[in-house]
């Protein structure tokens, strides 16, 4: 790990400034090295603490998460389930520092195991109850399963303002992605803006879940065909970039949509502004609750055209949960995040309070919520997106880089540039 | 020996406090930035200098550096200008200005993350100004939607949470101002103009070199802010260093090379700090000359 050179220590002031820095150079590295372990974590009591780092929303609040569990620890006598909420500013950035310092937590909720996070994780897959989780199969890694969820999050989803597409003389939602144009067009013409849109992440958020159907498509192992150089994110991107560069010409999308965070884009949809929301499924639980004064649709994310419709449905596992290697209760975490993705009421609480879906847990769904159900039961095909999960993964910060790159389509970069951009980004990490 | 225990007992808490609170983490900053650390492995590879040789071809890097130190150069001009010009007209013993002093003071109380929040509220796209602007008919402006106006916003929200710390500061310098002095130059017949230019601003030179450091060394960490108003957008132009270490370090999983650019940032830091107080040293001595 570190290279120190050890000398004998004497009275020369270089001597031992070396020994000094390398004693440093070592406390330093036994810090990174804190908390990690290559066992398998200590079996623990029946009994005792387990501590949980969850992801802290304006849905998913710690007094939720609290209650969640509540359940749990009066079912377990003497468990206490400590909710630890990120110190940093997510789950993200926290982990790594508790790890760092020697005090990580027992389960994290939130992330997806990595090529990165995978060799800290516990394996699951002895775990029988694990097979009947959504999207296991597909999040395992190397045929291993580290990352449990709660349900689905549909991902390529076009949520529209059905009035407005009546006003606007628009009969049926597009099937393609020129139709979707033509309708823009349309909504532009009868007064509302087209497509809502904002900065924050939203910008490049926005255009992979409308990529998905068309590239999973066209090219069906993309991620493979990507992590293997016969295909680049680019330039396989480069037409919807393109797309989305006349948008912005045209007008169909606010030129200063980037000085809006995600909530004041939601507020001007929600008003009744904007003909389109292009969002993930959580954003059925808002329209819910704030009972819009029009009609509130939505459809799958159109295809290219000549492609079939409707195209593959981009989805994320909901909840994700994973048990650290370094835990000294390995049994009673395995046991809370079995709880977690199998206990029918603690399941059908996280799929509302997050606007999730999970087949089998239909009858409590709003009407909007049951046309997003259809539509993934209608699509042929669940596919990842961006950085995605298991084996279908893109390096890790790419949503973020992505997101930066599409918003330089905002300030004058051509889709060229940004494609470009993105491949430069993409050779980088290799 | 004795008295070297006294000395070591004396000493040593605050000694060790140092090391342990700001040497090992630096130490251990300019370790990181030799490995490939991705937070998470347990054994970090030794890569040399590779970080800092990636870090002179990261195109982002060098940027985020340019509006760093462009941040740093404007706010700390106005910082100081508002500060003193603000702290001589709320100068003087009366109610009225101790109620402005609070006032001045006030929007360095709230958390810079608040104070993001609050200003993005006020300049979005559909902020508080651009709407009473769409109602009157005008155009939207572009406050946080346009790389340079983003930029501007930015300096211009920092200017306006922190210039309370450079008020009081200078206010305390003003107290400092021999009486004496300022009475001969009146009695001399010499303007406000010439006072102030010739009497109190040479007066307050430690406090303008305080002054000047601090708002350097604080504008050169710019963070929080960043991620509250603009989120480092639009595309990425008004990221600034300490923001994009922590983009790098912890969104891309990469430590090492996140360590290499805080070492960097340290560097750069200590430099401006050091030469900004030699320069403002060397023209205090000419002065008294």
């Amino acid at each position: 790990m570190a290279r120190s050179v050890q000398r004998t220590p004497g009275r020369n002031p270089r001597r031992t400034l070396s020994l000094l820095t390398s004693v440093v150079i070592l406390v330093g590295a036994a810090g990174c090295g804190g908390g990690f372990s290559d066992d398998k974590g200590a079996a623990g009591d029946s009994t005792g603490e387990v501590r949980m780092l969850v992801n802290i929303t304006p849905n998913l609040t710690k007094s939720y998460w609290e209650g969640l569990v509540k359940p749990f620890e009066e079912a377990n006598p003497g468990v206490d389930v400590k909710i630890e909420a990120p110190t940093g500013s997510g789950v993200t950035d926290t982990l790594p520092q508790l790890l760092a310092a020697g005090n990580a937590p027992d389960v994290v909720e939130t992330l997806m195991a990595d090529k990165v996070l995978a060799p800290q994780m516990l394996d699951l897959t002895d775990q029988a109850w694990t097979k009947d989780t959504p999207l296991v199969e597909q999040a395992s890694l190397d045929g291993k399963v580290y990352t449990v969820g709660v349900g689905q999050q549909a991902q390529s989803l076009v949520f529209y303002n059905k009035d407005a597409f009546a006003k606007a003389g628009i009969s049926a939602p597009p099937k393609n992605l020129d139709e979707l144009t033509a309708a823009m067009g349309k909504l532009k013409a009868a007064g509302y803006l087209p497509l809502q849109t904002a900065g924050d992440y939203v910008t490049g958020l926005q255009l992979l879940q409308l990529s998905d159907p068309s590239i999973a498509t066209k090219y069906p192992d993309w991620y493979q065909q990507v992590s293997s150089k016969q295909a680049k994110v680019g330039e396989t991107l480069r037409p919807l970039l393109e797309r989305y560069e006349s948008w912005i010409k045209s007008g169909y999308v606010d030129k200063n949509a980037l000085g809006l965070k995600d909530v004041g884009a939601q507020t001007n949809f929600l008003s009744g502004k904007a003909g389109m929301y292009i969002m993930g499924s959580w954003f059925v639980r808002t329209a819910d609750d704030a009972k819009p004064k029009f009609d509130l649709g939505v459809f799958a994310a159109p295809t290219e055209a000549g492609q079939p419709s409707p195209g593959p449905q981009g989805v994320t596992m909901a909840a994700p949960y994973m048990v650290l290697k370094s835990t000294k209760q390995r049994d009673l975490s395995v046991k809370l995040v079995q709880w977690l993705v199998t206990d029918k009421t603690a399941v059908q609480s996280q799929l509302a309070q997050d606007g999730n879906f999970r087949k089998g847990y239909t009858d409590k769904l709003s009407p909007l919520g049951k046309q997003v159900q259809d539509i993934l039961d209608q699509a042929p095909k669940q596919v990842a997106q961006g950085e995605g999960y298991g084996a279908n993964t893109l390096p890790q910060g790419f949503n973020g880089e992505w997101n930066k790159a599409v918003q330089s389509l905002y300030t004058g970069k051509s889709a060229k540039d940004v494609a470009t951009r993105i491949d430069s980004w993409m050779g980088s990490k290799s | 020996m004795r008295a070297r225990l006294t000395t070591l007992s004396m000493v040593g808490p605050a000694l060790v406090l140092f090391v342990v609170m700001l040497v090992v983490p630096v130490c251990l900053s300019l370790y990181l930035s030799l490995t490939d650390w991705d937070g998470y492995s347990a054994n970090p590879a030794f890569v040399g200098l590779k970080n800092y040789v990636n870090l002179t071809h990261s195109a982002e890097a060098i940027r985020a550096g340019w509006v760093t130190l462009l941040i740093a150069a404007v706010g700390t001009v106005l910082l100081s200008v508002f500060g003193l010009g603000f702290a001589l007209l709320v100068n003087g013993a009366s109610r009225l200005n101790a109620f402005f002093r609070i006032v001045l003071f006030y929007p360095h109380v709230l958390s810079a993350l608040v104070v993001g929040f609050l200003w993005s509220a006020v300049l979005g796209t559909s902020g508080v100004v651009n709407g009473w602007l769409t109602s009157k008919g005008a155009e939207v402006l572009p406050f946080l939607s346009d790389p340079k106006w983003a930029l501007a916003s930015l300096i211009a929200v920092l200017v306006w949470a922190g210039f309370g710390v450079n008020v009081v500061l200078y206010l305390a310098g003003l107290q400092t101002v021999s009486k004496d002095l300022l009475e001969a130059a009146r009695i001399d017949g010499a303007s406000k103009r010439q006072t102030f230019f010739n009497v109190t601003l040479p007066a307050l030179a430690p406090v303008v070199t305080v002054n000047l450091v601090l708002s350097l060394v604080t504008l050169l960490k710019t963070y929080d802010l960043v991620v509250s108003l603009t989120g480092g957008g639009p595309a990425g132009s008004t990221q600034t260093a300490a923001y994009l270490i922590l983009w790098d370090s912890f969104h891309n999983n990469a430590l090492g090379f996140g360590s290499a650019q805080s070492v960097v940032l340290m560097v750069i830091t200590a430099g401006l700090a050091l030469t900004v107080a030699r320069l403002r040293a060397r023209a205090d001595r000419g002065v008294q000359a």
